[in-house]
């Protein structure tokens, strides 16, 4: 298990142990698991997914952020995130982030693509 | 002897300021416990940043490859100070301290041959550094909410970007009013250009048994975390101030409610003594008036 911790400027949004959480690095996707070399990166807008048993238990969309992971450790810095189990294709425009991102063609764009066609399911 | 109705009108508004003063304390002491949740939520994703960067810069080892943005530029001249003060008066020395502080910072500057350029935030800042000749790039001010906290802070680090950019300025400090606890709030100076590495230094150990692997490269990272490490810090120092605002309010009005109790009580002992001599006065008068009768 490793230790996933989401923040956000503001505040801590959660902290818990998962088996494998997935995530839109600069250059691709990449999994978090226990005893990763020490890395850091930067994150595109995308899906992040936390999955046990290789099924992805819950998924966000994240606008970008940053990551740091060492051995049990993953810290995710995030700027803005939304959990998908709230967020439908029917009232994504309704949601915070949608509103946040006004204007930011490529993270709205993604966030769209995602909540309609998650490339984790 | 004083007026009784004079003093019946003095304690009057003497309680109605105390009145107020309470009323002002228990709001600044609720506002106190949000902002300082505030102060302390947005602390870890500071303290990750500044671990992150500094491990970025720290893994460099040749200083001369980082960007001037971090290292700062050789033969600065010109400093920009932000000052963090409050939008409302009635917090103590709040403001007056850090005004006090700034100018001796300013001072010292000037005596190195540097020039002093200024952006504020708070009304109370703009107002003071208008009446000064000194150079006031821009106010910010009406932080009341937590959304308009982090919109001025976005705006102040596209600022200082740019003017940094157009070599308008060489080195960024940050003043604001650090909060130590509800009764001591201290003027601090935090450098943002060039990087300050107090933090820095007390993770060493931590960041020696674990060498990063970065992606993408360091300068693309680096492109993308400066600006956003401007932010952060920028921000967090909004919320340190807005804290000890409140907090500095809350004790000066704690005092003047204090001192409102104490004021009342030693008037209405005035008062009391003065209505006992008039009784007294007239009993005597009217005793000698039956007397030569």
């Amino acid at each position: 298990m490793i230790n996933l911790k989401v923040v956000s400027p503001q505040k801590v949004i959660f902290e818990k142990e998962v088996e494998m959480a997935v995530l839109p690095g600069a250059e691709g996707d990449f999994a978090a698991m226990p005893n990763h070399s020490p890395f850091i990166s930067s994150l595109r807008p995308g899906q992040m997914v936390i999955m046990s048993a290789n099924k992805v238990d819950e998924s966000f969309f994240v606008s970008g952020g940053l990551v740091m992971l060492k051995e049990k450790v993953c810290e995710v810095l995030v700027d803005q995130i939304e959990s998908l189990s709230d967020v439908n294709s029917s009232n994504y425009q309704q949601s915070k982030t949608f509103q946040e991102l006004e204007g930011n063609d490529t993270a709205l764009g993604t966030f769209e693509q995602v909540v309609n066609n998650p490339p984790y399911k | 002897m004083p007026n009784l109705k004079e003093l019946k009108n003095r304690i009057s508004s003497v309680k109605s300021t105390r009145k107020i003063t309470s009323a002002m304390k228990m709001v600044a002491a609720s506002k106190l416990r949000r902002a300082q949740d505030l102060a302390e939520s947005s602390r870890v994703y500071a303290d990750s940043l500044s671990f992150i960067l500094s491990s970025l810069a720290g893994n460099t080892k040749n200083s001369s490859d980082l960007p001037e943005i971090l290292t700062g530029r050789e033969n600065s001249k010109i400093s920009l100070l932000i000052i963090n003060s409050s939008d409302r008066g009635l917090c103590g020395g709040f403001n007056s301290n850090l005004f006090r502080n700034a100018k001796n910072w300013i001072s010292e500057q000037q005596e190195k041959g540097k020039s002093v350029k200024i952006i504020t935030v708070g009304k109370k800042a703009s107002s003071f550094y208008r009446k000064t000749d000194l150079d006031v790039i821009s106010n910010f001010d009406d932080l009341n909410s937590n959304d308009k906290q982090l919109q001025v802070s976005e705006e102040i680090k596209n600022k200082i970007m740019e003017l940094f950019e157009n070599n308008e300025i060489d080195e960024v400090s940050i003043l604001f009013n650090k909060f130590v606890s509800v009764i001591t709030q201290e003027p601090t100076y935090q450098s943002l250009i060039p990087l300050s590495n107090e933090e820095a230094d007390e993770e060493v150990t931590d960041t020696s048994n674990a060498v990063f692997e970065f992606e993408p490269d360091k300068n693309e990272l680096l492109e993308y975390l400066v600006p956003r490490n401007f932010l952060t810090q920028i921000y967090r120092s909004v919320l340190e101030s807005s804290a000890s605002e409140h907090a500095a309010r809350m004790t000066s009005m704690d005092n003047a409610t204090r001192n409102a109790g104490d004021m009342i009580d030693g008037l209405t002992l005035t008062y009391n003594r003065t209505r006992q001599a008039f009784i007294t006065k007239e009993l005597i008068e009217i005793i000698s008036g039956a007397e030569a009768v």
